[in-house]
């Protein structure tokens, strides 16, 4: 496609901008922690590191309990996600191709739990959990994170559900296919890059949660990383670098899962793409 | 073998009624196909002896049995879709083999059935293909095929042919009159092009605004409309229908025409004198002679190759269309013709269409 | 829906002897208690987490209660007149409003940049689809942490680039000001959101029709003219859709204000979600914070319900 000059460098400036604005933070973060403490608080800071250290990453993973909170963060994200995903599929089925009594007023509500500030539900959430004895549990987290996630999933499940044309499904139901027949066998497999979508929604909506990790998680052995680290801030106010470490180990799982799936979420959402 | 019946099908969507009072019998092992206009409702009735669409009044029955309540695979009817609706992730073997599985059928009775059918349509060496891999016409044949491997009652066809090209129309269209006689099965085929009605029927079931305008044999249909409606849809090109007024003469009528005037003997009851109605003729009954006795100028020659069609305008605007020979100069074309009518071909309509005569 | 129907069967007239007795299915029936087999897990997950929760703050909000496990008695609504004769009430709520609009025209700008940019085709244009995600998938505590190490005075990169650039003469307090603050928070939280935003503009962007857009080029529109006559216009329904969840969304943002500013300079940041929880948490006041919670949500109930019956008036629905 032949673009005029004046476009070619618009479209490289923004790139270039857009580049910056996201990598260099990032950039400045993981260098950063890997230089000694006088460099990282120095008055002229610099771009490539002068100096290399791991004393961060050594008293990090020795002062605290960091790769707990991982495998923490990671038990409650893979297990959200699975939870969305199997609740949402039959329900966005439902919703868009089922006939039943008020289908239309709870689709429309359920987009509205999004109306209502976290905080309001902390309060009664924590009382609910305590009654069913779930506090400190990380069930708790795993239900709270599927709770937020599964609105805007089942609304990105039916948006792919849309997708398929009709009369696959009614060639199904002449084959003599009754109806969670023709979800698993013929819808479930066409929408699978949608379905993968909406897994890693759920994942990452569950690994950056911090307010109900922070109330319903006593213990610190059952810490997730966002309030781990939260608590690391507090104990170590000024150790930067202890931080910068923190930071870059934080960032290091996803980064990892998303160079794996990255490709296919980010097709799933713009092949059989959002309403 | 089973007869289908279809006792005052109604289908109303919201205060549209799109099929009215729709009474039909399909002997067993016939090919009837519904033909008409888009719009007309003939994919409505099918999809509603399918199963697919629930009736809002009537009753459809089955070798006897009320089905109308039943699910599409109760009936034992099998569609084949105008998009052919194959599954994109199974291979053709898994496409076809699909409904057999639905039925419970053991892993090995499957592979066998498939294999018989593939090779009936020549579809042996793509088994293991998907369907993105295949040409048109083989999807069209994995779609046949998922049909005929069911043996089911009767084959319910949505527009197949439509989206093929042309040459391939053709083809798929013997392929499938052939199968019709291989398979002696019933088979409901619904189409908007009415050469393939005609080629395909031995029924033809004539539908507008929800209603059936006629049914009968393709000849019967083509020689002996029942009204003006299916006079113009069937047959290439349209039958001329020319407005006219007709009078008394005796025991005959003299139809009036723009620029002259047609004798006619009627076979039934004589319209009052000075009825204004429309003079059926089909191109072929139209002869193009020197001046005598229908003066119209000539607008265009379609030269087909095998035949040609001249257009021509009466002296009321009317088109007409006659078909004529090969050697027709071409000088002819903004010049007069004379049109001479067969009078013993003519039909005869009144204003709204119904025949008379 | 009306309740009758789902008493009885759904085909009527059709006169059938032969149902039941010879075993075929009622089609509307099974239909029906299958769809709500598939829908009861995730509604019934939804009633018992938030639902449920709702129902109790609003009775909390209703009684007179200080903390945690100690039950208060029913007050009506005192705490609501209470709290909306508070001024720190109409305050948070309209930096509330600054916060939503300020986020809202900054993401959907960026955002719009990067999905036109993204929707070009040059080398690495995959790479970088995935590599714009970046600042979605990190924890919030690692953004904040991120901001406010390269915003400090003490080692931060901005002012020193800032200054660099010629934009700045001496170094700044991002957070020293409670405009500034808010500045800077309204910054971070769309450099950490916009990502998402963006995917979602991408994902219509690739729904309009390629043809309609060559038709364009062929008919003489130059690059701005096909974006302003033809991209914007089929775009307005998906950004609707993004603008009102987005801004439900963006309202209820806590944990990046309460991590960064803590809801300062002296209540420069403190947006509603923020004074909920000092409300409950450091003032120990929990009814007056389940109040001001349940008016903060039928506010946005309201907003939502209005927004989204325009929008379906607009597509003529």
């Amino acid at each position: 496609m032949r673009r005029s000059l004046p476009l070619r460098l618009l479209l490289a400036v923004t790139i270039l901008f857009f580049l910056l604005l996201i990598g260099l933070p990032f950039w400045w973060v993981i260098s950063g922690s890997f230089k000694l403490p006088q460099e990282i608080i120095a008055r002229e800071p610099t771009l490539v590191p002068h100096s290399f250290t791991l004393q961060h990453y050594a008293k990090l993973l020795d002062a605290s309990a960091y790769p707990t909170y991982l495998l923490n963060s990671l038990i409650v994200g893979l297990a959200s996600s699975v939870l969305t995903v199997l609740l949402a599929v039959p329900a966005a089925y439902a919703f868009f191709r089922m006939e039943f009594p008020f289908r239309e007023g709870m689709y429309r509500a359920i987009l509205l739990a999004y109306a209502f500030p976290g905080v309001i539900v902390l309060i009664p959430i924590y009382g609910l959990f305590a009654q069913l004895g779930l506090v400190d549990n990380l069930l708790a987290l795993i239900i709270v994170n599927t709770t937020f996630a599964l609105p805007f999933s089942i609304w990105m499940m039916r948006s792919f559900l849309a997708t398929i044309p009709r009369d696959l499904e009614e060639a199904a139901r002449m084959d003599g296919a009754p109806t969670p027949v023709i979800l698993r066998r013929i819808l479930v497999p066409l929408i699978l890059p949608g379905i993968a979508a909406v897994g890693v929604f759920a994942f990452i909506s569950s690994w950056t949660e911090y307010l109900f990790a922070s109330v319903l998680i006593l213990s610190d052995d059952k810490r997730t990383v966002p309030v781990g680290f939260a608590g690391i801030i507090g104990q170590y106010q000024i150790d930067w670098g202890l931080l910068l470490a923190g930071a870059s180990l934080a960032i290091l799982p996803v980064v990892i899962i998303f160079s794996l799936i990255g490709r296919s979420f980010v097709s799933g959402l713009t092949d059989g793409a959002v309403k | 073998m089973k007869n289908l019946t279809l006792r005052g099908v109604t289908k109303r969507f919201g205060a549209t009624e799109a099929v009215s009072q729709v009474d039909l019998e399909i002997l067993a092992g016939e090919m009837v196909v519904f033909v008409g206009p888009s719009g007309c409702g003939k994919s409505t009735l099918l999809r509603i002896i399918a199963g697919l669409e629930p009736v809002t009044e009537g009753q459809i029955e089955i070798g006897g049995r009320n089905v109308t309540q039943a699910e599409p695979v109760e009936r034992g009817l099998a569609m084949v879709f105008q998009s052919y609706a194959l599954y994109p992730h199974m291979t053709v073997a898994e496409n076809m083999g699909f409904p057999l599985e639905m039925q419970g059928l053991a892993k090995e009775e499957i592979a066998a059935r498939v294999r018989a059918t593939a090779e009936t349509l020549q579809l042996q060496d793509h088994l293991d293909r998907k369907p993105r891999a295949l040409s048109g016409g083989q999807r069209q044949r994995v779609a046949i095929g998922r049909a005929i491997v069911r043996n089911p009652v009767a084959f319910l066809f949505d527009e197949p042919l439509s989206n093929l090209d042309a040459e391939l129309r053709v083809q798929m269209r013997l392929e499938i009159a052939r199968l019709h006689r291989d398979l002696k099965a019933t088979m409901i085929y619904v189409t908007h092009d009415q050469v393939e009605a005609m080629t395909l029927a031995d029924r033809i079931v004539v539908l507008r605004g929800g209603r059936i305008e006629q049914v009968g044999a393709p000849l019967e249909l083509y020689d002996n409309p029942a009204n003006a409606f299916v006079a113009g849809f069937i047959g290439s090109p349209r039958m001329n229908l020319i407005p006219a007024t007709a009078w008394r003469d005796g025991d005959r009528l003299r139809i009036v025409v723009p620029g002259g005037e047609v004798p006619f003997r009627p076979a039934g009851p004589m319209p009052p004198d000075g009825a204004a109605v429309q003079l059926g003729l089909r191109p072929e009954h139209m002869a193009v002679t020197g001046g005598v006795p229908l003066p119209a100028i000539c607008e265009t020659i379609e030269r087909l190759g095998a035949v040609s069609y001249l257009y021509a305008r009466l002296a009321d605007g009317t088109t007409v269309t006659a078909q004529v020979d090969h050697g027709l100069a071409a000088t002819a074309i903004g010049g007069q013709v004379g049109l001479a009518p067969d009078p013993s071909k003519a039909l005869l309509f009144d204003a709204s269409g119904r025949r008379i005569a | 829906m009306i309740k009758r129907g789902f008493l009885r069967p759904r085909s009527k007239k059709a006169a059938d002897p032969g149902v039941g007795g010879n075993g075929l299915r009622r089609r509307g029936l099974s239909e029906r208690k299958l769809a709500l087999l598939f829908v009861t897990p995730a509604l019934g997950l939804l009633a018992l987490t938030l639902l449920w929760p709702l129902i109790l703050a609003v009775d909390l909000s209703l009684r007179d209660v200080r903390f945690i496990g100690k039950p208060g008695a029913f007050v009506g609504l005192e705490n609501y007149s209470d709290v909306l004769s508070e001024a720190r009430f109409w305050q948070s709520g309209l930096r509330s409003l600054i916060w939503v609009a300020g986020n809202a025209v900054v993401q959907t700008a960026l955002a719009l940049a990067a999905a036109l940019v993204l929707h070009q085709s040059f080398p690495g244009v995959q790479i970088a689809r995935i590599w714009v995600l970046l600042t979605w998938i990190v924890p919030t505590v690692v953004v904040v942490i991120i901001w406010r190490w390269l915003l400090s005075n003490s080692g931060g990169m901005i002012n020193p680039l800032l200054m660099q650039l010629g934009l700045l003469e001496a170094p700044v307090g991002f957070f020293s000001s409670r405009q500034s603050a808010m500045t800077t928070l309204i910054l971070i939280n769309s450099w950490r959101w916009f990502p998402f935003v963006t995917l979602m503009i991408l994902a219509a962007l690739t729904r309009i029709p390629g043809d309609l857009d060559e038709a364009a080029r062929m008919d003489g529109a130059g690059a701005w003219q096909r974006f302003r006559r033809i991209t914007w216009p089929l775009l307005q329904p998906t950004l609707s859709v993004l603008l009102v969840v987005g801004t439900l969304l963006s309202f209820n943002v806590f944990d990046i204000i309460w991590l960064t500013t803590a809801g300062g300079p002296s209540g420069g940041t403190q947006t509603l979600p923020v004074l909920i929880y000092e409300t409950a948490f450091k003032g120990y006041e929990l009814s007056r914070a389940a109040a001001i919670s349940v008016l903060t949500g039928l506010l946005l109930m309201g907003f939502a319900i209005a927004a989204s019956r325009s929008m379906t008036r607009e597509e003529g629905a």
